[in-house]
């Protein structure tokens, strides 16, 4: 159980976060989960060693996945990011640089894929 | 309404035409005095039709119409300099909403300059105003609505999707994940519909973008080794009602399904082709695999839920279904012919 790279998931549904997290797991690595903006930005503080978040984009509260997913770009450039959203269309543009984006539903097999192309890719924080 | 104090006598026929005019109308001189007025302009106004003639277009009413930009623009009309053409102002009168009216002028030559006549025609356009932007407020509203629902629906279904997945990763017996897996196939092609919906409101699904992503989404869950197996797709430009797309899309995942688990068995190579095409109301969908072909007597596998889910769902869409040797494989043909109908003839499978 060491050394397992550490992702974030971060949804406001407790059902979607849950899977996710089992998901997460089930890929071989270690799961960290957040409800919200604001919680997952606390255990960013707390875990320099998150390497990876993956976060929904529509979330009650005052900042979205796609905020988030700036902010954390911003703040912690190495950390990589993937973003789910049950809006069907997303301009891309809006994106940070190198994050990844799904729609709901995302097909499990594909987010397992970014995850690893995406730590496979480049230094951990 | 005889213009007494009027030095020009107006012709009777001229003034009955503005007097009983449907639309509201002011015939002024050239110094913007009151000629005649409609009774439409009086009654829209709430002016005193008796209390009209002779007076100043400024002191109608209590007033309102003493508007100086008007005026003016009145006056360069009278002069010939201008020309008053959808004009748009507010009328703000005491103890009254504001009305919002367009108004035309016109003045009238007769080639005598001591002799200066102006049309005005006044449109009160407030309801109208009014139920455009209300309109556009309940368009607005309504995408809104849309996509919040198109977002629920979403995320419902990952809910759904995501509760099958972690429930095939735990469950013990190989069968049940199998079952399972292939409930999240059929949640997923709907999902996809649902996706292709969003992008091309209203109603029809462009068939191809739709299938290819289906076979994508498949692939991606099922084929390990793409280069062992891969999913070809070939669709005209055809497109499909909703509810019939969520209908055809099934039919390929059930068949793509039972393909990639009984066509191509002990790592044997091979394609499945997926072909739709349509001619006016008729059209065909094929599912062709090169795998071992099916088998047929005592092994022959019973009727599983996929072959249930294909007949009932061709019956839907008012095809019939046939099953041909390919020689190497399996090809499964849906029909829809608008002169024929008919009962299906799919073998057990599944």
């Amino acid at each position: 159980m060491q050394n397992r790279r550490v992702i974030l998931v971060v949804e406001d549904n407790p059902i979607i976060r849950m899977c996710a997290v089992d998901l997460v797991d089930a890929a071989g690595f270690e799961a960290l989960e957040a409800g919200s903006a604001d919680e997952a930005i606390l255990l960013l503080e707390a875990r320099p060693d998150i390497h990876l978040v993956f976060t929904d984009v529509e979330m009650p509260g005052t900042m979205d996945g796609l905020k988030l997913s700036h902010y954390i770009r911003g703040r912690w450039p190495l950390v990589k990011l993937i973003l789910a959203s049950g809006k069907m269309i997303i301009n891309e543009s809006h994106l940070p640089a190198n994050a990844r984006f799904f729609s709901k539903p995302y097909q499990e097999g594909m987010i397992v894929g970014a995850m690893i192309a995406l730590l496979s890719d480049g230094p951990a924080p | 309404m005889a213009p007494a104090n009027i030095p020009h006598a107006e012709a009777a026929s001229t003034l009955a035409v503005i007097t009983w005019s449907n639309e509201p109308l002011l015939f002024l001189t050239g110094d913007l005095t009151i000629i005649a007025a409609s009774v439409s302009f009086c009654r829209t106004f709430q002016i005193t039709p008796e209390s009209v003639t002779g007076r100043r277009l400024s002191e109608l009413g209590d007033g309102e119409w003493d508007m100086p930009r008007l005026g003016s623009l009145l006056k360069a009309t009278a002069l010939g300099s201008a020309e008053i053409q959808a004009y748009e102002i507010d009328l703000v009168r005491k103890d009254r909403k504001p009305r919002y009216l367009v108004l035309n002028a016109r003045k009238l030559d007769e080639g005598d300059a001591g002799y200066v006549r102006i049309l005005l025609a006044i449109t009160d356009v407030t309801v109208a105003r009014a139920e455009a932007r209300q309109k556009d407020e309940l368009l607005r509203e309504k995408a809104v609505l849309l996509q919040e629902i198109q977002h629920r629906v979403a995320n419902s279904l990952q809910i759904i999707a995501s509760l099958l997945m972690r429930s095939a990763r735990r469950v013990q017996s190989e069968e049940a994940r199998g079952h399972l897996h292939d409930a999240h196939h059929r949640v997923m092609s709907i999902a996809a519909v649902q996706r292709h919906l969003a992008v091309y409101e209203p109603g029809d699904v462009p068939l191809r973008p739709y299938f290819v992503q289906l076979c994508e989404s498949l692939g991606a869950s099922m084929i390990f080794d793409p280069t062992r197996l891969s999913i070809i797709v070939t669709v005209d430009d055809s497109v499909a009602a909703a509810n019939e797309s969520v209908s055809l899309g099934l039919v390929v995942t059930e068949l793509v399904i039972n393909a990639l688990k009984y066509a191509f068995p002990d790592y044997r190579r091979g394609t499945i082709a997926i072909d739709y095409r349509s001619i006016g109301a008729n059209w065909t969908l094929s599912v062709r695999d090169d795998g071992v072909g099916m088998s047929t007597g005592a092994d022959k596998p019973k009727p599983g839920l996929g072959t249930g889910i294909v007949e009932a769902l061709s019956k839907q869409l008012g095809s019939v279904v046939r099953v041909d040797d390919g020689n190497p494989g399996t090809t499964i043909t849906l029909v829809h012919d608008q002169a024929a109908g008919g009962d299906s003839d799919l073998p057990a499978a599944a």
